[in-house]
């Protein structure tokens, strides 16, 4: 029983980790123009690091090792981390903006909204096919209760 | 079921007693048991499959999988198909740059064939009870 369960948190991990990387894209967007930050200079494009994870351990997964044979351990993913990027800042010649420097170059955030749009792109797909598989997973628990009736 | 199928009407003897008849017909049999370790073996495979997708953006990770139906042939052969042992197998081919291994559409194909292949699973197993409630009660 615990393998569709387990194949739910799998998918629910990548959703979760989808929308983070959808967040941290639309953080970029937003702050495409931002010259000034807390950390002083202009904003820094960020981006979300990946890595497989085993899913959280439950209840019934000591009950399940006891009885599978051939063990089967499903790997979900998590957010490992939010990179910022040190890319040098754009400069842009526009001397009547308050942040400009003395020869009237202003520093922008390097972050190219066509980057961002494939970033955002990828992350949407990666959770749609994660809501089949959702879906997918919920047919076959639904299936198997099937033969109770 | 074997026990109907080997049923003679001749004196045997079944498990050290002599018995006149057809063989006692077990509830469960090797088959209703195969079928049951199958569909386990789906919700496995099903659990690696959404590991894969899961993992479609994650750097290195190689596509995860595993062949339980040629495990349950395997144990078929020694006659206990309750003894299929399930092994996850993890491919080191990447698709792309960043050492991944995932391939959506393949993934998604996967996916729907082992849900295809559950449903077909749990069909038959159903319509082998559905029979025996028809035997036991004699009514359909």
């Amino acid at each position: 029983m615990t393998g569709i369960f387990g194949a739910l948190d799998v998918s629910a991990s990548a959703l979760t980790a989808s929308r983070t990387q959808m967040s941290v894209t639309a953080e970029n967007l937003a702050n495409a123009q931002t010259t000034r930050t807390a950390e002083g200079g202009p904003y820094r494009r960020k981006s979300v690091v990946l890595e497989s994870a085993e899913v959280g351990a439950r209840f019934g997964d000591a009950l399940d090792g006891a009885m599978r044979r051939g063990g089967i351990e499903p790997e979900g993913v998590q957010v490992g981390g939010i990179v910022e990027h040190d890319a040098p800042p754009r400069l842009v010649h526009d001397p009547g903006h308050p942040d400009a420097n003395a020869d009237g170059y202003v520093e922008m955030p390097a972050v190219d909204s066509v980057t961002e749009m494939v970033d955002l792109i990828a992350a949407s797909r990666a959770y749609e096919a994660n809501v089949t598989a959702m879906q997918t997973a919920k047919q076959m628990f639904t299936r198997s209760l099937d033969l109770l009736r | 079921m074997t026990g109907v199928s080997q049923g003679r009407d001749a004196a045997q003897v079944h498990g050290g007693i002599a018995t006149r008849g057809p063989l006692p017909v077990s509830l469960i049999d090797p088959t209703q048991s195969a079928l049951e370790r199958a569909i386990q073996g789906a919700s496995m495979r099903q659990q690696l499959l959404a590991g894969n997708l899961a993992n479609v953006n994650t750097p290195g990770y190689g596509r995860r999988d595993v062949d339980f139906h040629g495990a349950l042939r395997e144990a078929m052969q020694t006659g206990d198909p309750t003894r299929a042992a399930f092994v996850a197998t993890t491919e080191t081919a990447s698709v792309s740059a960043d050492g991944n291994g995932i391939d959506l559409d393949r993934e998604a194909a996967e996916l729907a064939k082992n849900a295809l292949d559950q449903q077909a699973l749990v069909t038959v197993a159903r319509a082998r009870v559905d029979m025996m409630v028809t035997a036991i009660t004699g009514q359909g």
